[in-house]
This record gives structure tokens, C-alpha cells and sequence, in this order.
């Protein structure tokens, strides 16, 4: 259905007023790392901004990222701006199903050519010609090329769409890929997590809807604005971590004290996301405030990393395996090197002549 | 496989194998040698060897008085470094955890911060010993490819270390990818170079403790 | 034999009519002949750290790095590293360590052999133990059997093959044993077919210090006990030992002590000499096998033990003295509180040297350096050091226990015009004998 209203009208009929629409802007801004003047930017931009396309795609996914996305405690701004997005075709939350739906997408990508949004979730699978995942007895791979092709951007949601997730996770047995390495021809954001914090998301639409252009991306297409730092940089334990006191295990001395949690296998120094600061269920808490390391969710291959409980500074693979094989193949040669200097010196030794009598 | 992951995983494998394969080389191909055995009567009681092996090590540890003033900066900042390094390696909580993963035991570690500082005076310590060796007509005649390549291979743990705690110059990941992967270096490297000095100090020592102690006389 | 000088203006001697591609095959072959563990790990020890050049009167006094001891050793360390170590196959294979070349054995003669009295000094310092003085005297044996040995002391291993003694024939022997017996009016046994007791002499004691002769026999008699020289084995001194002829050595061992042992003598009494100290204590079992069945004693050690033992006592002269201690009695031997018993007994006060007992300096004469006139301005610098440690302690007497030490530091002395007397124990005892 086209919508005629810019955002700020619609804003204005909810009853939201002109003051509590810059605050919020401020607060984006702000939470996006933007300059102060952005603030009216983002605001002014939203006002005028036209109801956006959105066509969100689900491959091989839990639904998860979905979840976290509709978490909403009390109706709020982002939920409002989400209601002023067309979510065009949305298996989940969609009212229509089958040919229906289907149609809902074709007609929204043609409506809205070369301007709407495809913001996908689970990865892609591409063994055995892509049957492990279809939907309408199509490949995720045909129903993903056929999408993008006219579409603004990609958003891939969740770490599996970004970087191929659970499904991709040793030993992956459906050959899952993430989106951007399918889609090469059209700018890809990836908002890894799993699931990514609500705000994060909302945030990220914010920006596009606000500025018309994809927010600043780090090497991983990840928006530097909530991915730009490490939750170590930001932990509130971190004191902890600089003065040597860490959890052994989970429900010990340390642990119940709210140490640092290094040593269970925390993976916060080496994962990029905003969970320490923006928090998740409106702030209430993150992982490690509830007791448990960072998993490192938001990286590729998170479950690849030895375990979550394996601390960082351990090797990932066994090192004891050739260690025997490394001391007998050693044992060897030094018992070799040894023989031979031996066989030698008994060589020059028959070699002297006996001394003549005096 | 991103860097880390080569370095945690098969980087830390090889390296190690190959550091203990060269290691029980080295080691075996000296210690399977035809040890001299002193037939001659020793000077009062003989006196057991590993008695012997102990005491010329212990007394090793401190120069004799009369060489302390010509060899202080040997001497101190030998120590400044070797206990610095000690420090580092063996109380600072990730570099516990990692011995633990290899060998199953842990001990307290210090606080991370005074490491922190210990680690940049062991930095220290090395550039002076390489100034010094730089700067020493004795050392600049006596010194060969391998004293520069083991200061390199035993500073870049040491620098990449400090680089990743205060995550200068690169993202943290990829610091500590460098540093685990200068470790791996340090184990390829050891078992060919001077760094042997570790292990073979010990006998070699003893082995002057237990001539002289033979004599009645002391190292 | 001729005098050289390498291209880099080294000076050196070589012996014998052979190919260079023999002389360091030879030479190159017996090095490595004789190493074992020990010296393996030793060789692989060093780490370069310098402090061995801190220990050595030759680079204190020069300050030239090539002085370094370590840095004496440096072919047979490479010839080690190739041939010997763990590594040394792949070390030839992939060309790394590189061939010893006869230059290089040309250029080392006069580090192994003019700046190293093989004194253990620098053993004493270096923190990973490397017995670099053992080293040096093994590195000797390569010179030697290449025949690049200073031309003096392959002179002395000629007359000493001839005649067993660098000194005297045998035959003259007891006529200079007679000579001294009546300048000195003292009793000396000579060739008594059996006696408790073998003496045997120092080279100098048959040519300069001739008194030591009676000096001994003197104390002997005053015991009482059965003793006597022996034409069939008289010379302590091993050139052998020092100049690296090891089959010399091994002669020259056996000699005084089958001597020994055929008269029915329970003790080897040695001279006040260095070396001969080395090889026949602490050397002797190599070719034995096992600890021969005679006591052997250095005289320091004789004089001390009888003084404490009450066989004899001295008069107390009172007055001050020093004493140099011979490298390879004390530091190396063991003996560092005899000579000082002997002094104390003598009524001494002991004004010690700054560097006194196993941390002495050399008296820079050991090894055959005092030997080599090649060597003699390196020696009279590093006498420097022995002469302000003497002035420093200002004591009346300055004593020592080996006839090498005393020459090297009279010449040296006389070099300097230094008015110094440097003493002999034996000496000192003999003539304060109580009773007299």
C-alpha cells in the first residue's frame, strides 16, 4: 500500500510532539557516535522521510534475530518507526501466507525498484544445489539473486546471515554460506549477533531512513557506530581484568564477587559489539553482568573457537597429539648425531700410531 | 581462518613440535656423547656429583667479587632481564592459563598491572643488552648471526605483548595473533640458536663444579 | 721450523715438512679426539656475553677484544660445530658452519699460546661454567699434532723425547744432584734402588735454582725418612701437558711414577712446579685407568703437611709477606691454605694481594708463555698488574711455590727495575728448619 505521509506527519497523528521527536533524534545521534549537529540532521531527515520498502528474507534461520527485533517492553519510538516502514514480506510477522506472500514481494519489488530494502536473516545453503533450505519450492539461492537484484541495500541480520552462523559451524553439512558471499554487486551492511541487540538494528535502519546512505562500515560491513569497539574496551569488569582478579569457574569466590571472567572462556577482547554499553531488554543486563563470558557472537566462526569456555590464551587445537611423535622423531636423530660423532672419534683413535719407545 | 585462529591453532602445534623435536635433538646428541670420567683420587671425600652440579650453580649466580665492577651491566641487567622475563611469562594470569592448558598446572598469578610494568622494563632491559652489544669492541668481535636472531626472537614476544595490553598499532585480535605468533617463532628458533643456554647451563656448570670439586678446589 | 707472519701480520712458527691440507686434517682429527659430554655441552654453552674478557690479565692490561678467551677457542669451536655436534650433519649439508682453513690455525697460535697461560681465570668467570683454560689445553693438542706450536716449545718436546728431561740428559743427572749436594754441604740420595719417598725436579732446580735440590734433601734428612732422587725418573715438568704433545705427556707421567712404584715408593713428592702438578695429580689416572697406587704430593702440600704434622717445625722469621699463588695448584689444584700454613708457621703476618687464592692473577708465565720470547712484551704488560698488587699490599716478603712462577716474575721485575725479590717456600723452610 503506498503511503502518501512523510514520517514526521505520521509522528505528529501518534500524538508525538516536535520536542519529543529531537530528543530522540539527539539520543540516535548519540548513540551512533554522530556529532551534536547531526542531532537536527537526522531529525529533519526523518521528518521528510517517505515510508521505506522493506523486504526481510528468512533462509536458514531460528527466527531469533526476529525475536530480538519485536522485543518490546512498551510501545517506544523505534517500534513507531518500524510501523512507518513497509515491511513488504516478512514469513513471521506477515499476515498473508503462500502464493499470497509471495505475490506481496514480487509487487513490492516492482513498486518499488531500485529502492527498497532487503534485510535477510539466516545463512544461505549450497550444497547439493541448495536444497537444504527452500521456500515455495525454491532455492534460498534463486529466491536471495532474484531479490537483490533491483533492490537499495542488503542487511544481512544475525551472525548467520553475516557470516554464515550456526549452520555454517563445523562440520556444515548443508555447504551454508553467508548473504555477502552471494550478493557482490550491491552494498551489503552486515549486523552480526545472534541475535543482534534490538537497538542496533533499529538503529542502523535509522541512519539509512535519516541520511539516505549506509552508515560508516568497519572491514566486516559491520556499522562502526555499534561495532567499532570491543566489549573488553567497555566492560564494567574490566578493572578486574588490569588487576589480575578473575572467576576460576562459575560460582566461585571470584565469580560470586563479580570478577572478571577471562578465565571461563570470556572471548570480550576479541568480540565487536555494543553489549556493554547499550545492554540488552532495554538495558536491564548483558552476559557477563549476568555471570557468564561473552560467547563472541557477533564474529565469524564464534563457534569455532575451541569452546566458550576455553580461554583465550589457550591453543585452539591439541598440542600434546605430535608432541610424541616430535620427541621420538628428535630422540632419533639426536641419538643418530651422537653415534656418528662417536663412530668418529673411535675412527681417529685407531688411526694413532703407536708412540715409538723412548 | 582469520590470523588468531591460525595462531591459536596450527601455528602453536607446529611451532611446538618442532621445538620439542629440536630440543631432544640437541640435548640427546650431547648428552649420548662418552662422558670423561675422573679416575684420579679426588681431595678428601669424593664428593657426590649432584652435590657438586648444585653448588656450582648455586655459586654461579653471583659473580666473585673482584669481577663485579668490569662486569656490573652484564651482570644487572642479565638479571633485570632474565627475572623480568620470568615475571612476565610465568605470573601473569593468561600466560598461567596457557601453561595450564598445556600441562594441567596453575598458581597464582600477580596482578596484571604490575606485570604490565615489569614487562616494559624487561623491554627495556633487552634494547640496553643489545646496545651493549652493539657498543663493546669484546662483544661486537665475539658475536655471530645468532646473538642478533635470538634478541630478535625473545623481544618481539616481549614488544608484541606490551602492544596488545595498551592495543597500540593494531585492532587487539590482531595484536595478540602477532604476539602468539611470535611465540611460535621463539619455539622454532630455540632449539637452534643460543636460547639452548637454558637448558645446557645447568651441566655445563656443574660439569667445572665437579672438576674443581674434585681438586678440592671451588668454581 | 721458520718463523711467519700471516697476511694479517700474525706472527707464527710451523714444524715439520707436511702438506697445510695435513696439518689441519691432523689437526682438526686429534682435537676431536678426546671430546666427550662435557666439553660438548661446554662448547655449545657460550652465549657471548663477554665477561670471560674481564678476567684475563692480558685483555685488562692490552684492552685488545681479541684477547677474549673465548675468543681463543674460536676454530676448534667451529671445527666442533662441524664435525662433533648434534647438528653438525646438517650444518655440512646445508653449508653453514664453515671449514677451519689453515690460515685460520696460523692466525690462532699466538692466541692459544702467547696470550693464554691456560690459568682458569677466566673460568672462574664466565656465568655458564665454560672451563675455557681445560679448553684452551685441548685446543692445543690440534696445534701441536699440525705442528703449529711457538718453535721453543716444540724444541723442548725434541730434547725432551731424547733425553726425557728438557734439561739434562739422564746420565748427567746425578752429577748435578752431587754437585749440589756439595756446594751445599747437604746429604742426597740419588739412586737408592728402593726408598719410601721418589723426589723429582723442575727443569730449573738442574740449572738455576740448583739449592732447591739441597733445600729438600735437607728437610728429608731432618725427618728421618727413606727418600731418594732417581736418574730413571727425575722430571716432574711436562712439556707434554703444556704444549699439547698428549703422547709426550702420557710418557712423561709414566716415567716418574712406574719409577715410583718400582723403587717400593708410597709417595711421589713433585717440585715447586705448576704443570707438573696438573698432569701427575689430576692427569695421571687418564693413562692408568684409575688412580695409580702412589700418593702424589705437591710440595706446598708435603711442607705443610709436615709442619702441621709436627715431623719438622720451622723458626718464626715474624715480618710481613704475600703470596702468589700458582695457577695450577691453588685455583686448579686445590692447594690454597697450605702455603699459607707454611707462611704462618714461618711467623708471618699475611698481607693477602688484592686478588689473592683461586681469584690470583697469573704470574702471565704459565703454559710456556715465559717460554716464547715472541711473547715477552704481552707478558711484561700483564706483570704491571702482579707488581702494583705486590706494591698495594706492601708486605717485606713476597713468596711463591713454583720455580716457573718465581722466574717469570723475577724477569719480569727485572724487566720493570723493580727491586722485588720473589721467594721460594721450599726456600724459606729449609733455611728457618728449627735447630739449626
Amino acid at each position: 500500500m503506498a503511503e502518501t505521509r512523510t514520517l514526521g506527519e505520521f509522528l505528529v497523528e501518534r500524538g508525538v510532539s516536535r520536542r519529543a521527536f529531537l530528543k530522540y533524534s539527539s539520543y540516535l545521534a548519540t548513540l551512533m557516535a554522530l556529532p551534536p549537529s547531526a542531532a537536527e540532521a537526522m531529525a529533519e531527515g526523518l521528518a521528510k522521510a517517505r515510508r521505506q520498502a522493506v523486504i526481510w528474507l528468512s533462509f536458514q534461520e531460528c527466527t531469533g534475530c526476529t525475536e530480538s527485533l519485536t522485543r518490546a517492553f512498551s510501545p517506544t519510538l523505534e517500534d513507531l518507526i518500524f510501523n512507518f516502514i513497509s515491511l513488504d514480506y516478512h514469513h513471521t510477522l506477515m499476515a498473508v501466507s503462500g502464493e499470497a506472500a509471495e505475490n506481496a514481494r514480487l509487487q513490492s519489488m516492482a513498486e518499488n525498484k531500485g529502492k527498497y530494502i532487503v534485510m535477510a536473516d539466516g545463512s544461505v545453503p549450497m550444497k547439493d544445489g541448495g536444497v537444504y533450505s527452500t521456500i515455495a519450492g525454491r532455492t534460498n539461492l534463486e529466491t536471495l539473486h532474484e531479490t537483490a537484484k533491483d533492490a537499495f541495500a542488503v542487511i544481512s541480520v544475525g551472525t548467520c546471515a553475516a557470516f554464515g552462523g550456526l549452520p555454517h559451524a563445523d562440520p556444515n553439512p548443508t555447504g551454508a554460506v553467508a548473504i555477502q558471499d552471494i550478493v557482490k554487486d550491491k552494498p551489503v551492511i552486515n549486523i552480526p549477533g545472534c541475535p543482534p541487540i534490538p537497538d542496533v538494528m533499529t538503529g542502523t535502519v535509522a541512519h539509512i531512513l535519516s541520511f539516505g546512505k549506509l552508515p560508516e562500515l568497519d572491514d566486516l560491513k559491520r556499522p562502526k557506530a555499534f561495532f567499532g569497539e570491543t566489549i573488553h574496551d567497555r566492560c564494567y569488569r574490566r578493572p578486574f581484568y588490569q588487576r589480575g582478579l578473575f572467576a576460576k569457574s562459575f560460582d566461585d569466590e571470584g565469580a560470586r564477587k563479580g570478577w572478571c571472567l577471562y578465565e571461563v572462556g570470556c572471548k570480550g577482547p576479541v568480540t565487536y559489539n555494543a553489549c556493554a554499553t547499550l545492554k540488552w531488554n532495554g538495558g536491564v543486563s548483558f552476559p557477563i553482568q549476568s555471570g557468564h563470558g561473552c560467547l563472541g557472537c557477533s564474529e565469524p566462526d564464534f563457534w569455532d573457537k575451541g569452546g566458550f569456555y576455553r580461554p583465550l590464551p589457550t591453543p585452539l587445537a591439541s598440542v600434546r597429539e605430535h608432541v610424541t611423535e616430535a620427541a621420538a622423531a628428535g630422540a632419533v636423530l639426536g641419538g643418530a648425531a651422537a653415534w656418528l660423532a662417536r663412530s668418529q672419534q673411535n675412527a681417529y683413535k685407531s688411526e694413532t700410531k703407536k708412540p715409538e719407545e723412548a | 581462518m582469520d590470523l588468531l585462529e591460525v595462531a591459536r591453532g596450527p601455528a602453536l602445534q607446529v611451532s611446538l613440535a618442532i621445538f620439542v623435536f629440536g630440543v631432544t635433538w640437541r640435548l640427546l646428541g650431547l648428552l649420548l656423547l662418552p662422558w670423561r670420567t675422573d679416575h684420579s683420587e679426588p681431595r678428601g671425600t669424593a664428593p657426590s656429583a649432584i652435590v657438586a652440579v648444585l653448588q656450582a650453580n648455586l655459586r654461579k649466580m653471583w659473580p666473585h667479587k673482584t669481577f663485579v665492577r668490569a662486569t656490573v651491566f652484564q651482570f644487572v641487567n642479565g638479571y633485570v632481564f632474565h627475572v623480568g622475563l620470568a615475571i612476565v611469562v610465568f605470573l601473569f594470569a593468561p600466560h598461567i592459563l596457557f601453561i595450564k592448558s598445556l600441562f594441567g598446572v596453575t598458581w597464582p598469578a600477580l596482578p596484571s598491572n604490575l606485570v604490565y610494568a615489569v614487562g616494559a622494563i624487561t623491554l627495556f632491559s633487552l634494547i640496553a643488552g643489545l646496545l651493549h652489544r652493539l657498543t663493546s669492541p669484546v662483544l661486537q668481535l665475539i658475536s655471530r648471526a645468532d646473538d642478533y636472531i635470538s634478541w630478535l626472537v625473545t623481544l618481539l614476544p616481549v614488544a608484541t605483548g606490551l602492544l596488545a595490553i595498551i592495543q597500540v598499532g593494531a585492532r587487539y585480535e590482531t595484536l595478540l595473533a602477532l604476539h602468539i605468533l611470535s611465540i611460535c617463532l621463539f619455539f622454532i628458533w630455540f632449539p637452534f640458536g643460543k636460547l639452548m643456554h637454558a637448558f645446557t647451563f645447568f651441566l655445563s656448570r656443574g660439569a667445572t663444579g665437579v672438576r674443581l670439586k674434585h681438586r678440592g678446589a671451588q668454581i | 721450523m721458520t718463523a711467519r707472519v700471516t697476511a694479517s701480520g700474525a706472527p707464527y712458527e710451523v714444524q715439520g715438512e707436511v702438506s697445510d691440507k695435513d696439518r689441519l686434517n691432523h689437526a682438526m682429527r686429534t682435537f676431536l679426539k678426546e671430546f666427550g659430554a662435557q666439553a660438548s655441552i661446554q662448547m655449545e654453552s657460550c652465549v657471548r656475553c663477554g665477561m670471560c674478557a674481564n678476567a684475563c690479565h692480558f685483555y685488562i692490561t692490552m684492552q685488545d677484544p681479541k684477547y677474549t678467551p673465548i675468543y681463543k677457542l674460536r676454530p676448534f669451536e667451529q671445527a666442533y660445530s662441524r664435525h662433533f655436534g648434534p647438528f653438525a650433519p646438517l650444518f655440512r649439508l646445508f653449508g653453514i658452519a664453515p671449514s677451519v682453513t689453515i690460515q685460520e690455525l696460523e692466525e690462532w697460535q699466538r692466541f692459544l699460546y702467547d696470550s693464554c697461560n691456560m690459568c682458569g681465570r677466566c673460568t672462574l668467570a664466565c656465568p655458564m661454567g665454560i672451563d675455557i683454560a681445560e679448553l684452551v689445553k685441548e685446543a692445543r693438542h690440534g696445534m701441536y699434532a699440525a705442528g703449529l706450536v711457538p718453535d721453543r716449545l716444540e724444541l723442548m718436546d725434541r730434547t725432551t723425547k731424547k733425553w726425557g728431561s728438557p734439561a739434562t740428559p739422564p746420565e748427567d743427572f746425578a752429577d748435578i744432584v752431587n754437585e749440589a749436594a756439595e756446594k751445599y754441604g747437604v746429604k742426597i740420595n740419588v739412586d737408592l734402588p728402593k726408598a719410601d719417598i721418589l723426589v723429582t725436579v723442575a727443569p730449573a732446580e738442574l740449572t738455576e735454582h740448583t739449592k732447591a735440590l739441597a733445600d729438600i734433601a735437607k728437610i728429608l734428612n731432618r725427618m728421618g725418612v727413606s727418600w731418594t732422587y732417581s736418574s730413571g725418573g727425575f722430571e716432574a715438568s711436562n712439556i707434554g701437558f703444556i704444549n699439547g704433545d698428549v703422547e709426550l705427556q702420557e710418557k712423561m707421567t709414566r716415567k716418574i711414577i712406574d719409577r715410583a712404584i718400582e723403587i717400593g715408593a708410597h709417595t711421589l713428592l713433585l717440585p715447586e712446579c705448576g704443570h707438573a702438578y696438573g698432569a701427575a695429580r689430576w692427569e695421571s689416572a687418564r693413562w692408568y685407568g684409575k688412580q695409580p697406587p702412589i700418593s702424589i704430593l705437591h710440595m706446598m702440600e708435603f711442607l705443610a703437611e709436615s709442619i702441621n704434622s709436627g715431623a719438622i717445625s720451622v723458626k718464626p722469621i715474624g715480618s710481613t709477606a704475600s703470596f702468589h699463588d700458582p695457577c695450577q695448584v691453588v685455583r686448579r689444584g686445590g692447594l690454597k691454605e697450605q702455603p699459607r700454613d707454611v707462611l704462618r708457621a714461618l711467623g708471618f703476618e699475611i698481607k693477602e694481594l688484592a686478588d689473592h687464592g683461586p681469584l690470583a692473577f697469573c704470574c702471565g708465565g704459565g703454559g710456556g708463555v715465559v717460554s716464547c720470547a715472541r711473547a715477552d712484551p704481552l707478558r711484561n704488560r700483564a706483570f704491571e698488574i702482579k707488581r702494583r698488587q705486590v706494591e698495594d699490599a706492601g708486605a717485606e716478603h713476597f713468596v711463591t711455590g713454583c720455580g716457573q712462577c718465581r722466574i717469570t716474575l723475577t724477569m719480569g721485575a727485572k724487566h720493570a727495575k723493580w727491586d722485588k725479590k720473589t721467594e721460594s717456600l721450599l726456600e724459606l723452610v729449609a733455611d728457618n728448619l728449627e735447630g739449626e
